[in-house]
């Protein structure tokens, strides 16, 4: 008994006429002429952010009880508690978190543990400086990117 | 009426000998002047152009949209040190860019123009063998390049040189073949065939000679941009193989005239295909914007062989030899038998 298994042959394409092709590709390409820039002009043209984007950390003075969860949890010692000289009846030790942004992985471990939610993360990403320090002070973690001293 | 006239008249008030000189310098200003413009253009078009293809930008930060990018450029290129190689030729290695140059201006000095409201024609030689000589000097660019690769003492500059040769060899002679068809058929137009001028103006009668000859056409067309040495074509300075042929070792000012050169002979190139073959300065009121004709066919064209850049692959030296010698050749013969029979049978 032979067993026949459909095998079917594989077919050569079509040779092509040797100038269409080309004129295809070029075609092909003169298309894109019409389509917009994928590019964003980025100082000018903000680029698309997703909602669950988050890169730096705030900090609401009011609301810290100074537990050094922060502290820590953070992986990589980017959060130190400092003492600030500020009456807040909460905070008896007057010890706030600073970040370092140069070492801050975003892991968002610090906002997850903060039993208050005084340390949070927002949209905001233009981070960038001239001094050589990205150490945020806690009175600096409270302010908006533009008001911080860079 | 043309332009060298109506200067002479501007200066009349000088003595004639002066009026005249002045009107030659200031003819040949405006004629720089108007390369310079067209040259900075096309480099910028290039780059807008190739931007969009790849849906990018381009330049967006030097001025408004970027058009001050090339003059910016030109001032980075002035500046930077001019790095000689040690074992150079010095002469031939000096010489070459200035070569380049010479053979481009030349070849726009000797396009007819048209004319342009009250200037009249902006034609700046007139010649009744200004075809021939069109085609000396579009061979005195690769003498250039020549130059360069060989004395750069460089294996890629050299390489680069030897196929910009074969290069020549194998295209010249199919584009030789088609302008002699072309003048073929002029011939019974016009007295003076081997004038691009009225070999331009005779193209009326039958609107332009590229509907006449289709194959002429394209052989010549595909021989200005194996001879511009772009992209399907571009062995001379193969960039991935050669680090860039013959400009290998040339920086600074020097390499930038290689690079103005490159897209000056694909304004030429376009320039010549549409005084020849589309109908030139012809149209509705050529008598007074023939010029802007002329200018539209070569942006025209300009922008086609962009785009034939940008979406072609290089091809290998010997099928492109073979392409040259195999295709072109007997193409253009055949377009000849063709325009024998048009002329002699049709009396076209």
């Amino acid at each position: 008994m032979v067993i026949v298994i459909g095998i079917k042959e594989v077919e050569e394409p079509k040779k092509q006429i040797p100038i269409v092709g080309s004129l295809k590709g070029i075609l092909l390409v003169a298309k894109h002429l019409f389509e917009k820039p994928a590019t964003v002009e980025y100082p000018e043209t903000k680029p698309y952010i997703a909602e669950r984007f988050k890169f730096r950390i705030f900090l609401s003075l009011d609301d810290c009880v100074g537990c050094t969860l922060c502290e820590q949890v953070c992986p990589n010692l980017t959060i130190h508690m400092q003492p600030v000289d500020r009456e807040n009846p909460r905070n008896k030790r007057k010890i706030y978190p600073d970040v370092n942004f140069g070492t801050c992985t975003v892991c968002r471990n610090c906002e997850e543990i903060c039993p208050t939610d005084a340390i949070y993360l927002t949209h905001e990403f233009e981070t960038s400086r001239t001094r050589n320090s990205f150490t945020y002070s806690p009175e600096e973690l409270q302010n908006p990117e533009d008001e911080v001293k860079r | 009426m043309n332009v060298l006239l109506r200067l002479a008249n501007f200066f009349s008030p000088l003595t004639h000998y002066i009026a005249y000189i002045l009107a030659y310098f200031f003819e040949t200003l405006f004629m720089l002047i108007f390369i310079t413009i067209s040259l900075v253009a096309v480099i910028y078009i290039f780059r807008k152009y190739m931007a969009r293809l790849q849906v990018r930008r381009g330049p967006n930060r030097v001025g408004k949209f970027g058009i001050f990018q090339m003059i910016a450029d030109m001032m980075k290129l002035v500046q930077k040190e001019s790095i000689l190689p040690k074992k150079r030729d010095d002469l031939p290695y000096k010489v070459a860019p200035v070569v380049v140059m010479l053979g481009l201006f030349l070849g726009f000095a000797l396009m007819p123009y048209g004319s342009f409201y009250y200037i009249g024609s902006l034609t700046v030689t007139h010649s009744s063998v200004s075809l021939v000589l069109l085609i000396a000097v579009i061979a005195i660019m690769p003498i250039g390049e020549i130059l360069a690769g060989i004395s750069s003492h460089n294996k890629y500059a050299m390489v680069g040189a030897l196929r910009a040769v074969a290069k020549d060899v194998s295209f010249e002679v199919p584009m030789m073949i088609t302008i002699l068809a072309l003048v073929m058929m002029a011939s019974g137009q016009t007295s003076s065939p081997l004038n691009i001028d009225s070999i331009a103006s005779s193209s009326r009668a039958f609107i332009a000679y590229g509907l006449v000859q289709p194959i002429g056409l394209g052989v010549f067309m595909i021989s200005m941009i194996a001879r511009a040495s772009y992209s399907p074509f571009d062995l001379g300075e193969s960039d991935s193989e050669l680090v860039s042929g013959h400009s290998t070792e040339y920086t600074g000012m020097r390499f930038g005239i290689f690079y103005v050169g490159l897209f000056g002979s694909i304004f030429l190139g376009s320039m010549m295909v549409s005084t020849l073959y589309l109908g030139a300065y012809n149209g509705p009121f050529s008598g007074d914007v023939g010029f802007i004709y002329l200018v539209i066919k070569t942006w025209i064209l300009v922008l086609i062989s962009f785009t034939i850049w940008l979406s072609m692959p290089r091809i290998r030296i010997d099928k492109f030899v073979n392409f040259g010698w195999k295709y072109l050749l007997p193409a253009s013969v055949i377009n000849l038998i063709l325009a024998g029979i048009l002329t002699l049978g049709w009396s076209l």
